[in-house]
């Protein structure tokens, strides 16, 4: 009995992952590079809702560590020729997690709506450092990102665009794969756990000897490094590193993706970051008013669908089921 | 629409492209699928003025032409997409090129996101026209030798223009300079050429203040009280966008204009209808870029524009919408030239050769495009004046010059060029 | 001296201007532990509002020296709009205050496109209205008399609503469901009436003080995500929740801005970020906060 919802998860899991996969050769080009942005957004979203979903801790300033990704990149390939796309994956990891080290030590002494604040200004500074120091960042106009090599090939007789839908798309989905699958052994583990009591009860949990402070530092350290991992994927797929990346409502835009699908869930962010990609799109081509409708959206989502898209989906489930 | 209707239209199409004239060869039916172009453009932000203008100069192209019978008997078709951050601009560029199909890309008014869009149009091979947006950062490395991008002329041009003319109309009469430009690398790239051309050409000034505002600011107080405090003879400022009627506004108050003062903006034309005589005194150096709406002596063409502008939006024109206008028209043309030489319809490589080099007639005066795929266009300046009909300040003492006198030749770097070459007066 | 005045008075217009968004959102947060992305959203309102509201009074036939009562009644009216927009919170009350924010970031979102419904792309202004008050001289520095009429406004809002939160019935409510909710409501009060007074006082401080500003700046598409930053920084400053720290937190970010501007430009917006920065290592509730958890 226990094991039956177990395997129906691998096996959708294993769906998904078919489907993904076989997706660039049903799919338009065009849509196919749609997918890329909702990988690197899938996993900065794992690192996020690890903060958020299950630590309780909401960070409007999570953009940082994307925008620290992408900028990685750039400084990798284009000033340091360091073109080796799994080097620069873990690089931009390890960079975001030491500058999330000061962030952190700040902000987890605070929790909820100043923690949201704080970490709001932070994403801010940054962007200011991104602007003001232009000789080292590139100011407005951002640094550019070079095209990567893929376990040592460097693919260099595709053009972009097939480079990026073909075998930068399968490394990405591996990676997506890899993420996801750690992210899962650690939302398990008894650290998962622990964060979880944190989450519901702070205080109890300190009573019961549960280092707060520092389980609090280690989510959000783990939130960083795959922040910056969907940072590296979004730089190399713009090509450009920019500071409007660290820009609060972009920070904003993490959330809604979130809870578009499910903070809830560990799957919810992942399909939050899917649909969010594909209907920003669509509403961008279909009218000029889109943010309205975007908020018009998440106002929706947030007062009547709070668990989002998954908690529909397993209400759904659960009636099927009962039947 | 339905099936009889179009069919009606198809034949109504087929008729008119007979009637065209010289430009038909291949069958008349293959003529009549619409040229579809790309247009982006900022619509909300702090760029949201600047494209609208902008999409009112390409609306005023595309009807023109079509009106005449298209572009070699092809209608244009536009579609139009929302330039906003470099992300979401360039997966805009691509749906635009993957999925509609586009024969032409234009538009972009931001410096950070055409370096980024310049990279993946090039990777992308799509025919793309910058209206604006072109710094000295970075250009060198995303775009080195551009094969489907077109860009427009330098940032710094109107940089270039308003030092000469602040040196021409007023070398010896300033000693201390003072800068109050936006934080970003325009405003940068404004102030640095100003000073290099001062360098250049023996004025001796020395700078008393350096004000960086981030860009957008709208309370100026402190830093005109900055400014005000430096006693500086001459101000030079590219502030663009809201900020700058703020700033004329702050800086009246505060007495900042009461004439010892000498002012110099390159760019002013952007917000020139929110620069009210009340507060925008005569005799500072203003720049209109490629188009001045009121100057004497419109073109036919000039003047047919800005009376349509004024009626259908109640407003006067600035230079994006003859960005725009341009990059329609230089296109049209290209496609016109290659066409008529092979006698079919063209492919793309031989658009873009046709292009190189070709010379137009856009809005503001001529204009063409540089083998190095950079535009060459025609710039106005000249001194703010209270005599006209309008409530805002016009320019006067207006003087004309083509960008080959400001701008860097192929193959060169900008600041080299300013130390160099052979700018006149 | 002249130009330390000068720094000075900039650095205290600045200040004005900031407390009168800050103002709103402390008072929200106080009371209903909510934070309101969208103050911004309404400050820009009020701008657009009011100049609308002159260019009708003025073609109505008013003369012009009426815009600034006329602004400040485009305020007030406008801040109706705060009602319908409480009564949309109200439906996430009951939930985590994660979700209060997100609510409100949906408001900002929408708000971005309807001001451009309403006003367009085009960034607008009164023209040179805020010099028909003429000047005024302090000493050396003469200033446009309007900037020290925003600077009173604000002072007076600050001393009326701390006169009223502090001795008034009513305002003594409302901090008390500010302290404890579950008690006043037991005590009698009338939580969803103090809710949606309140958040609508917020709103009604946001649109006042964009309408009194906007004379001397304009109404620009991005001030509503522009602000928010700067209001941030001033409540962190000064503590989530506390008036005083809205009053002290905006004279701390004026004066420092006013300062940087003055002998280091290129500092600007960092030296506000350090001074957050700074202010949060020494006091982590803020310079007037309660410490929380």
């Amino acid at each position: 009995m226990k094991d039956a919802p177990g395997r129906v998860l691998l096996v959708g899991v294993a769906i998904v992952v078919v489907a993904l996969a076989a997706f660039p050769k049903v799919a338009s080009p065009y849509y196919t590079t749609l997918v890329l942005p909702a990988f690197g957004y899938a996993i900065a979203l794992l690192g996020f809702n690890l903060l958020f979903g299950f630590t309780g801790l909401l960070s409007f300033g999570h953009a940082l560590f994307v925008a620290i990704g992408a900028y990685s990149a750039a400084v990798l390939t284009g000033k340091l020729g360091v073109k080796s796309f799994e080097a620069i994956v873990l690089v931009a990891g390890i960079v975001a997690v030491i500058a999330a080290l000061p962030v952190a030590l700040l902000a987890v002494r605070y929790v909820r709506i100043f923690f949201g604040i704080l970490t709001l200004a932070f994403g801010m500074l940054f962007h200011s450092f991104l602007f003001k120091f232009y000789n080292l960042t590139g100011g407005d106009t951002g640094m550019r990102v070079l095209r990567p090599t893929l376990f040592g090939t460097d693919f260099k007789e595709l053009d972009k665009t097939t480079f990026l839908i073909g075998p930068y798309y399968y490394e990405c989905l591996a990676l997506l794969v890899v993420l996801a699958f750690a992210m899962w052994r650690i939302v398990h583990s008894p650290f998962g756990l622990h964060l979880a009591a944190i989450r519901e009860n702070p205080r109890k949990a300190e009573y019961l000897g549960v280092r707060v402070h520092r389980f609090r530092l280690l989510a959000f350290l783990i939130s960083a490094f795959y922040g910056a991992v969907g940072g590296a994927i979004l730089g190399v797929n713009i090509g450009q590193a920019d500071p409007e990346l660290a820009y609060w409502t972009h920070s904003g835009e993490l959330v809604f993706m979130t809870v578009l699908g499910g903070f809830a869930s560990f799957f919810g962010p992942l399909l939050g970051a899917f649909t969010f990609i594909f209907l920003k799109s669509e509403l961008m081509g279909a009218t000029e008013y889109w943010r309205f409708f975007l908020g018009v959206t998440l106002a929706v989502i947030v007062i009547a669908f709070p668990r989002g898209l998954m908690g529909l989906a397993s209400d759904a489930w659960t009636k099927a089921v009962r039947r | 629409m339905n099936v009889q209707r179009r069919k009606i239209l198809r034949g109504l199409g087929a008729g008119a492209a007979l009637a065209a004239g010289p430009y038909l060869g291949a069958p008349a039916l293959a003529q009549n699928r619409p040229l579809k172009i790309g247009i982006i453009a900022p619509k909300a932000g702090i760029a949201g003025t600047i494209g609208e203008c902008g999409l009112r100069g390409t609306l005023f192209a595309v009807d023109r032409i079509n009106a005449g019978g298209g572009i070699a008997g092809r209608k244009i078709e536009l579609v139009v997409e929302e330039e906003t951050n470099p992300k979401d601009s360039i997966e805009r560029l691509r749906k635009l090129v993957l999925q509609d199909k586009v024969d032409c890309v234009q538009g972009i008014v931001s410096s950070g996101v055409s370096l980024a869009m310049g990279a993946v149009a090039e990777e992308m091979k799509a025919l793309t026209i910058f209206w604006d947006g072109t710094t000295q950062d970075g250009v060198n490395e995303t775009m080195p030798n551009p094969r489907y991008v077109f860009r427009s002329t330098d940032n710094e041009c109107e940089a270039v223009m308003a030092s000469l003319l602040a040196i021409k109309h007023w070398k010896g009469k300033f000693a201390t300079v003072a800068g109050i430009n936006p934080d970003y690398s325009y405003g940068r790239n404004n102030f640095a050429a100003f000073q290099a051309l001062l360098k250049k050409f023996g004025v001796e000034h020395k700078v008393v203040a350096d004000q960086w505002p981030k860009v957008g600011t709208l309370d100026l107080t402190s830093h005109v009280a900055a400014l005000k405090a430096a006693k500086p003879d001459l101000v030079f400022s590219s502030l663009l966008f809201a900020d700058l009627p703020v700033f004329m506004k702050t800086a009246y108050g505060a007495g900042l204009m009461d004439g010892k003062t000498k002012f110099v903006f390159p760019a002013a034309g952007f917000q020139h209808t929110l620069l009210k005589k009340e507060f925008t005194p005569e005799g500072m150096i203003f720049g209109h870029n490629t188009l001045y709406f009121d100057i004497e002596n419109p073109t036919p063409l000039q003047k047919a524009f800005v009376q349509e502008y004024e009626a259908k939006y109640k407003d006067y024109p600035h230079w994006e919408a003859d960005r725009a206008y341009f990059a329609m028209q230089i296109y049209k043309a290209g496609v016109e030239a290659a066409y008529k030489a092979k006698n079919a319809w063209p492919a793309q490589d031989d658009v873009i050769s046709a292009m190189e080099g070709l010379k137009i007639e856009s809005l503001g005066g001529p204009g063409s495009m540089r083998k190095d795929h950079i535009a060459e266009q025609t710039f106005y300046q000249g001194l703010t004046t209270h005599k006209n009909r309008f409530d805002f300040a016009t320019i006067s003492d207006v003087t004309r010059m083509y960008s080959d006198q400001l701008q860097k030749p192929q193959g060169t770097d900008f600041w080299k060029w300013i130390e160099t070459a052979n700018i006149k007066l | 001296m002249t130009s330390f005045f000068d720094v000075l008075i900039g650095g205290v217009f600045h200040a004005s201007v900031l407390f009168l968004v800050a103002a709103g959102l402390q008072l929200v947060f106080g009371v209903q532990r909510i934070v309101n992305l969208a103050c911004g959203s309404f400050y820009a309102l009020g701008a657009y509002f009011g100049i609308s509201a002159v260019g009708w009074a003025t073609a109505g036939g008013l003369p012009t020296w009426t815009f600034l009562p006329v602004l400040i009644v485009s305020g007030l009216v406008l801040g109706v709009v705060g009602l319908p927009i409480e009564r949309l919170l109200r439906t996430v009350y009951k939930r985590d205050e994660a979700f209060q924010l997100l609510l409100t970031f949906a408001l900002v979102l929408m708000f971005q496109d309807v001001l451009r419904f309403f006003w367009g792309a085009n960034p607008k202004q009164l023209g040179n209205l805020s010099m028909s008050y003429g000047k005024v001289a302090l000493g050396d520095v003469s200033l446009p008399t309007y900037n020290v009429l925003v600077m009173l406004a604000s002072v007076a809002i600050a001393v009326s609503l701390g006169w009223f939160l502090q001795r008034t019935r009513h305002g003594r409510i409302l901090r008390a469901t500010a302290e404890n909710r579950e008690m006043a409501a037991a005590l009698g009060a009338d939580v969803r009436r103090i809710y949606a007074s309140v958040f609508t006082l917020g709103t009604v401080l946001g649109t006042v003080g964009g309408a009194l500003v906007v004379p001397t700046a304009a109404a620009s598409l991005d001030m509503p995500v522009e602000l928010v930053v700067e209001a941030f920084a001033v409540v962190v400053i000064g503590g989530l929740g506390s008036m005083r720290g809205a009053l002290v937190g905006a004279l701390v970010v004026g004066l420092t801005r006013a300062a940087a501007i003055s002998f280091y430009a290129e500092l600007e917006v960092l030296a506000i970020y350090l001074i957050v920065i700074v202010v949060l290592v020494a006091r982590p509730a803020g310079l007037f906060g309660k410490p929380v958890e």
